[in-house]
């Protein structure tokens, strides 16, 4: 399901790394992977590892799969307007703002654990 | 009457509406739905098929093009055509473009349908959304609309105490519009009980909060007011049409707060075009794809304040009188333009609310595609 824009971006996510592009010009952090800055409009871009620290936004928990599947939206600590999903990894819910880890998991998938 | 800001406003109007019949299984085509249902519009509005010079659709490889449509009603050559990629969100965009292209003299009769075997082909409900941002949801099961407006649910819990009883009371209200409503899917009465009691889906979604996968179609005859003045209906005039607004939810530089759709925004400018504002709106067919859309648009359409949709219930101006696509059945809005039409002509029977002057009719406020569109429509006086 990957783009040319996103192919990059999944194999670092399948060497376990957590990068989003930079844009060259103004600094700004952006995901998906796309080839212009949305705010500058430059196309040059690099990539920057981020902290692999979210905060918890909202979850659902999906009961039409066996056993139910309980996926999380999360914005990044250092980059609060980047927005990822993925599943979480814990016999318990999350709670709102909780504090998270990055996981990855074979797919490649970026997953999330509660953060000690 | 306060000043109105488009030469456009009120100059167009809806002369006549057609459904078939809904069902979980037509047996029938998605092209014949779309026939029947344009075909019961014209009746409705007293014209012929050779009347029809402009014709227009929404789909997402779900249905059947104007281009096909056209021909097998022996329709000549379209002065004005339409086939809009998308779903809910631009529902009534398409009412909206063809009220402009009769108002700037492109066609001067416009038939608008939508038709789909939405449960017994096409399941909607488990079509994956639209769009680049998939990739970064299917692979952890995140594929639905019903996912991301579950998800947006729980934020709204979260920040403003939004409860499971605020939806279950929009479902059961819903119900019991429905009840009264020929046309409607489900008609046996429930409760807050029965609500609560219904099986999970995606928490906090139970079933009651979902709408209906639905094979049906509907259509609304666009013409102008002049010519709506001299048919056989009552003319219900077109105040006011906006489509846009709203950033994506989903990715981008700026996500937007999920909490408050693409309504916010564009509501000023639909209100502004017609002149009017939420405290003249008689009553108002708002998208109801789930419970929580209903809820988040009664204070994004600035009947209530952010975060008080919930407790607004208790007060709230008359929705969905049909029972909407959670009770009625779901052919994607234009059934919520249909219905707004019936109450304004003061013909929609057990249903109809008194002396109903002006009503707001909506679409899916942009969880999937990021934006929205809206009528304001008006009985004519």
């Amino acid at each position: 399901m990957t783009d040319r824009d996103s192919a990059a971006w999944w194999e670092r996510v399948a060497e376990g790394r957590l990068e989003v592009q930079e844009c060259s010009r103004c600094g700004t952090l952006r995901f998906p992977a796309r080839a212009f800055c949305p705010r500058c409009r430059a196309e040059d871009w690099r990539w920057r590892a981020v902290e692999p620290v979210a905060e918890v936004d909202s979850w659902i928990v999906e009961r039409r799969t066996t056993p139910p599947t309980t996926i999380v939206r999360v914005r990044l600590a250092r980059a609060p307007h980047v927005v990822m999903y993925g599943n979480w990894r814990a016999e318990r819910e999350p709670s709102p703002g909780e504090r998270v880890g990055a996981v990855f998991e074979d797919g490649p998938k970026v997953n999330w654990v509660p953060r000690p | 009457m306060a000043k109105r800001l488009l030469a456009f406003s009120d100059r167009t109007a809806l002369a006549g509406i057609g459904y078939t019949d809904f069902s979980k299984n037509s047996g029938v085509s998605t092209l014949t739905l779309a026939c029947r249902a344009i075909l019961a519009a014209l009746d409705d509005a007293g014209l012929g098929v050779d009347d029809v010079d402009g014709i227009a659709t929404h789909r997402v490889g779900d249905s059947v093009p104007p281009s096909t449509v056209g021909p097998a009603l022996g329709m000549g050559a379209p002065t004005w055509y339409l086939d809009q990629f998308g779903g809910g969100s631009v529902s009534h965009s398409v009412v909206g473009q063809a009220a402009l292209a009769v108002a700037a003299g492109l066609a001067e009769t416009v038939v608008c349908y939508r038709a789909i075997n939405a449960r017994s082909e096409f399941r909607m409900g488990t079509a994956a959304s639209p769009g680049m941002e998939a990739q970064y949801q299917v692979p952890y099961g995140l594929a639905q609309p019903l996912q991301h407006f579950a998800m947006a649910a729980r934020m709204h819990m979260i920040r403003y105490g939004t409860t499971a009883e605020h939806l279950g009371r929009i479902a059961v209200r819903q119900r019991a519009h429905a009840v009264k409503n020929p046309r409607a899917l489900m008609r046996v009465p429930i409760t807050l009980d029965d609500y609560l009691a219904s099986r999970w889906i995606a928490e906090p979604f139970r079933l009651l909060d979902c709408c209906l996968e639905t094979d049906g179609a509907c259509a609304v005859v666009v013409t102008s007011a002049e010519r709506a003045r001299s048919l056989r209906r009552t003319p219900v005039l077109i105040s006011a049409a906006a489509w846009g607004g709203g950033d994506s939810f989903l990715s981008g530089a700026s996500p937007a707060d999920p909490t408050v759709t693409a309504a916010a925004e564009l509501a000023p400018r639909l209100y502004g075009q017609a002149g009017l504002g939420p405290s003249d709106i008689s009553v108002a067919m708002l998208y109801d794809c789930f419970t929580y859309s209903v809820l988040v648009q009664l204070e994004d359409y600035g009947f209530c304040a952010k975060g008080e949709g919930g407790d607004y219930l208790e007060e709230s101006l008359p929705f969905n009188t049909h029972g909407g696509f959670l009770s009625e059945g779901y052919v994607h809005g234009l059934n919520h333009v249909a219905e707004a039409v019936s109450q304004l002509r003061w013909e929609a029977g057990d249903r109809q609310v008194p002396g109903a002057s002006a009503a707001l009719s909506t679409s899916q406020p942009g969880y999937v595609l990021p934006a929205t569109s809206a009528l304001i429509l008006r009985r004519d006086s």
